[in-house]
């Protein structure tokens, strides 16, 4: 803009009044936080303070901090205790928690099998209008048959059951959110919530009931910036500590050039696909969806636009899972074949060498610069990608009623591999996650026995069938796992990343030195 | 006076009911789904429906829309469902953040405004007039969403000014005013250059230099009185895109207004919010506007208050 | 020839507003490269001989795109200022003269559309209206209309009180002689003030409505949806904002001039 060269031109003749500013703030924190306070900076607010109820990104990564769950994922995405210590599986629909001692919530009670027992009865009581009602489905009973024993019980084998242990557990008689305090319920977790503000902040304090590290931080503020570039500078200015996957690719050299800020990128789980509307005629042919997946070169995508921040993809689950099998169909940047294969489907090219196929895209305004890209790769194979910006809610509403040909979506935080099920199973449909109306009955059936299948390495051959089936037909063309990329100041030193994001490490990092700007700029 | 102020006090009441109605309809018209923004994707079907029941989303329509209006009536303004709070308590909560906004914004842009369209007017062509003119033009065509950033990266990030971001004390407030203000201030000057001119080649004015009085002092004493009109309609007139400008510089700013409010309540498609929001920022503009019409009357007399 | 120099505003105007539109005519005449053309390993690159803009975030040239978006940005924004100029100035004339009842009725119609939230508006009529550059015109021009009713509506209301004007009607003048001799002199000024920031406004209201699913979808580039792809990278390739922003201000500056000639010469005959 005219004035982004104003403003760097200002910067040369300001900056003699800059250095006497600096001089006179030189040892005051910039952020004006009080020591062992770190900034975390969210791009939307959590929607819920109570962990029964808040089921969206923001929500879950607040609420890990404050509550305790009866088992949790660790960094290579298995089970392990968390209140639990230890776990019996006698008979394949029924599990025994052994519940630690000595918990206690932040307001001094002690956390027993009867507060357990009362927030999985309270997700279930449809009074509570919980989003979470939906993902215990297959719990048929939770009994607590002393103070340090929790038994789930479910009606048919389920394998991912862990899943449902992930609860974080509030104490016995919290009322709906709408009776309680803002702040939300006590939790057992490293935090206690201080206050929240939706759309503002919240300010955590250390439970001090719970185990610390030395040095890790006694307070985290999360702030919510909605804008992208005002969180890059607010990591530039010191204010901010800490800004997990909400900033962009292209943003990072910028932040990498401060010598006071630090990047960790790793592996994610989050899966980004293409999607395909199987009512429509011409997208229920493979050979139309596999000339898609060979007209897309995403190599070259990962490479230059997501600066490598991510990883081509062969299916739901990422390398790190448990149940990860690679040797599926690949479909590498091939315009030929594409070209073939869309003659062979009966769409011949015209003398521009376009076709008659025209898909719509429908996508969000933040997804227009992908579909741009999906937009001139598809063109150059002749099919003619008409894409559609919508408002979010819009889009989301009109993808649940399937009214779309084409879209681009993503799942975070996969780690059962029963989301094949989930995903593809033709009774899933919406209001299911099969919003594609995807049906394929030898997949519905493998699915269904990965899903009753207690064995994990039966189970693990199951799904390397489903891997291999869901890449040959193609309900979803893969395009990438994305990175998990933080950026922090060097102040904070131990934390590690999550392959699904969580941000658990905030309690057990170390904080070094005072931190915040270098005064010397 | 006071017969007419209560004639446009009463003729609030339409504008209300216009603006609960478009909002009604637009909002149950466009897609998207406030229960399965609340229950998720994975709900099970009858959980929807029950859902759709206890909201009474199962209805007509119009039975709804009468719903609405009957709770409108005794001042209820429904629940949210996205907060699962009563709207009136949200909105109020967050209604003081964008008013101090608006207010600060407009304060601004009238102390850049006065005196860069007093400078332009008083000596029109001249260099001051150029400089004046320039720097509006520059004011008007920089969105809000680019001026919030470069202030910031000037302000905060190289002088360490002020502060990024965040509601607090008057520190806060300056950069979130400036760039709301600036394009305000930029089409005031405007209007107010344009004004003196008129005023100046006018009979009276004429006859105020004549008397003895210096063309600046006329322009301050006569000119800019006469001017005024003009600049209250405009002040009126802008009032509405003053109000939209919040919803940008709230969200640059992560500034806690009702304009994110909103923002987030269409996302979730959270009904009795939209309506409740809409509602709260329609009846600011229209307070706004009786205000600059009474004052218009009160500093033009040639207009009858009728 | 006296006249021109008398009016600069005028002259330097229509200099500007008449060098964009051959810059939209014949600029992707002149400079042929494809805007549409992507090569993602030169994403984000600045200024060289072959892109004297630099690329966008797609790596297509920047150049190429500012000309192509002149077309779109110039046309949809003179053509729904002039419409919303004729229909709010008719509708807002018309009811200061009607007075009484329908004065009334279309004045809270007014104040309704204005009092407002955009945003809200623009999701509706993208969900009614479709992508098209019709709707797109009707959209904008059904959202901008307001302010120019209210404009002529007051100024009419004024003169209708003045000395001058009651003499003019009491001595027989004919409306067309009042409407010439009194009411264009003084509605022109206010009028062009509200026309040409409306310029700027419309510019980024197409991009905004872009976004909502309304109007010129991508690949067409524009001005506004240029400026709005650019915001990402303020800190990292803020030529991606530089040139369309440039464009926008150099246009808002024609028209204003032009508006502000245009206002003098009308006003002068009074």
């Amino acid at each position: 803009m005219v004035s982004a060269r104003i403003a760097h031109a200002a910067r040369v003749v300001v900056s003699i009044a800059a250095s006497a500013v600096l001089v006179a703030s030189a040892g005051c924190d910039r952020a004006g936080h009080p020591p062992g306070t770190i900034q975390v900076d969210f791009e939307i607010s959590p929607l819920s303070t109570d962990p029964r109820i808040g089921t969206d990104a923001a929500s879950s990564r607040l609420n890990e901090l404050i509550f305790d769950s009866l088992m949790k994922i660790d960094r290579n995405g298995e089970f392990v205790g968390d209140l639990a210590e230890r776990v019996e599986r006698p008979t394949p629909t029924e599990i025994i928690f052994h519940l630690r001692r000595e918990v206690r919530f932040s307001d001094g009670r002690e956390l027993t099998a009867r507060d357990v027992k009362y927030t999985y009865e309270s997700i279930e009581n449809p009074e509570l209008r919980s989003p979470k009602r939906a993902s215990l489905k297959e719990l048929k009973a939770i009994e607590a048959p002393d103070d340090f024993t929790v038994v789930m019980t479910t009606a048919n084998p389920y394998a991912p059951a862990l899943e449902m242990a992930t609860e974080g557990i509030v104490p016995d008689g919290t009322p709906p959110p709408l009776k309680s305090a803002s702040a939300g319920p006590p939790g057992s977790g490293p935090f206690m919530m201080l206050s929240f503000t939706r759309d503002e902040t919240a300010k955590l304090e250390r439970n001090p009931l719970h185990k610390f590290e030395p040095n890790s931080p006694a307070a985290i503020l999360i702030k919510i910036v909605p804008d992208a570039t005002v969180r890059a500078l607010e990591l530039a200015e010191g204010v901010c500590d800490f800004s997990g996957n909400n900033l962009e690719a292209d943003v990072l050299p910028w932040l990498r050039a401060h010598p006071f800020l630090k990047i960790s990128a790793t592996p994610g789980t989050t899966y980004k696909y293409l999607s395909f509307n199987f009512r429509d005629a011409r997208l229920r042919d493979v050979r139309v969806r596999r000339a898609i997946a060979y007209a897309i070169d995403r190599a070259t995508i990962v490479k230059s636009m997501l600066r490598d921040s991510a990883r081509v993809a062969t299916g739901l689950l990422a390398p790190e899972n448990w149940a990860y099998d690679g040797d599926v169909t690949a479909y590498p940047y091939d315009p030929e074949r594409s070209r073939q294969l869309l003659d062979e489907a009966g769409y011949p090219a015209g003398a521009d060498g376009m076709r008659r196929l025209q898909i719509d895209f429908k996508t969000t305004p933040e997804g227009a610069r992908l579909a741009e890209v999906f937009q001139a790769m598809l063109q150059r194979v002749g099919i003619a990608l008409n894409v559609r910006t919508v408002e979010f809610a819009t889009y989301y509403g009109e993808i649940q009623s399937g009214n779309f040909e084409m879209t681009s979506l993503q799942w975070i935080g996969i780690n059962d591999p029963n989301q094949y099920y989930m995903v593809f199973n033709s009774t899933q449909t919406p209001p299911g996650m099969n919003r594609e109306y995807y049906s394929n009955p030898a997949l519905d059936r493998l699915v269904e026995a990965g899903m009753r299948t207690i064995d994990v390495d039966e189970r693990k051959k199951i799904y390397a069938q489903v891997q291999r089936l869901a890449a040959d037909d193609l309900p979803y063309v893969s395009l990438w796992w994305s990175d998990n990329v933080a950026v922090m100041n060097r102040r904070l030193a131990n934390f590690e990343p999550y392959p699904n994001g969580s941000l658990r490490s905030l309690a057990t990092l170390t904080l070094q030195g005072p931190g915040g700007a270098e005064p010397s700029r | 006076m006071i017969k007419y102020l209560m004639r446009r006090l009463v003729s609030i009441v339409p504008v209300a009911l216009g603006v609960a109605t478009l909002t009604f309809a637009i909002i149950h018209l466009v897609p998207g789904d406030p229960v399965v923004a609340m229950l998720g994707d994975s709900a099970a079907p009858a959980d929807i429906e029950g859902m759709r029941h206890q909201l009474g989303l199962d209805r007509p329509l119009l039975t709804q829309y009468a719903t609405y209006l009957g709770g409108l009536a005794i001042g209820d303004l429904g629940e949210s469902t996205s907060y699962r709070k009563p709207v009136a308590q949200i909105v109020s909560e967050r209604f003081p953040a964008t008013i101090e906004l608006a207010a600060a914004g407009m304060f601004v842009a009238l102390l850049i405004a006065f005196p860069l369209g007093i400078v332009a007017g008083s000596n029109p062509g001249g260099a001051a007039d150029m400089g004046a003119m320039g720097f509006a033009i520059l004011g008007i065509s920089i969105p809000h969403i680019y001026l919030g950033p470069l202030l910031m990266i000037l302000f905060s990030l190289d002088l360490r000014w002020l502060p990024l971001t965040g509601r607090g004390g008057f520190a806060h407030l300056v950069l979130p005013a400036m760039t709301l203000g600036t394009a305000l201030a930029a089409i005031i000057a405007r209007m107010l250059r344009h004004s003196l001119i008129v005023v100046r080649a006018s009979d009276y004015m004429r006859t105020a230099i004549g008397k003895g009085l210096s063309p600046r002092a006329a322009i301050v004493r006569h000119g800019l009185k006469n001017a005024m009109t003009s600049v209250i309609t405009i002040i009126g007139l802008q009032m509405g895109s003053l109000l939209s400008g919040t919803l940008i510089t709230e969200m640059i700013f992560s500034w806690p207004g009702l304009g994110r409010l909103l923002i987030g309540a269409i996302g979730a498609r959270d009904y009795p919010l939209v309506e409740g929001c809409v509602l709260t920022f329609a009846m600011t503009y229209v307070v706004v506007n009786l205000a600059t019409d009474v004052v218009y009357a009160l500093v033009d007399p040639r207009v009858r208050i009728s | 020839m006296i006249a021109r120099v008398r009016n600069p505003s005028l002259t330097i105007g229509v200099t500007i507003v008449a060098t964009m539109i051959l810059a939209a005519l014949l600029g992707p005449l002149l400079f042929r490269t494809d805007p549409l053309a992507i090569d993602l390993a030169g994403s984000l690159t600045g200024p060289s001989l072959a892109h004297p803009f630099g690329c966008d975030s797609l790596g297509r040239d920047m150049l190429a795109r500012v000309l192509w978006g002149a077309r779109l940005s110039l046309s949809i924004s003179t053509v729904v200022v002039a419409l919303s100029l004729v229909v709010g100035s008719v509708i807002g004339g018309a009811a200061a003269l009607a007075g009484g009842r329908i004065d009334n009725l279309v004045m809270r119609a007014v104040d309704i559309v204005l009092a407002f939230p955009g945003i809200l508006l623009a999701i509706a009529l993208a969900a009614i209206l479709g992508p098209g550059l019709i709707d797109l015109v009707i959209a904008l021009t059904a959202m901008g209309w307001t302010g120019y009713a209210r404009i002529v509506r007051g100024e009419v209301l004024t003169l209708r009180e003045r000395e001058y004007v009651v003499a003019a009607t009491t001595l027989g003048a004919s409306p067309s002689r009042l409407l010439t001799r009194h009411l264009l002199p003084a509605v022109a000024g206010p009028l062009a003030v509200q026309a040409t920031f409306g310029i700027g406004g419309i510019i980024g209201a197409e991009a905004a409505l872009s976004f909502l699913g309304l109007g010129a979808m991508p690949p067409t580039p524009s001005w506004g949806n240029m400026l709005d792809a650019g915001r990402a990278f303020l800190l990292v390739a803020p030529h991606l904002t530089t040139a369309p922003g440039l464009a926008i201000g150099l246009s808002i500056l024609g028209f204003n001039l032009l508006g502000d000639g245009i206002a003098q010469r009308v006003g002068s005959r009074a």
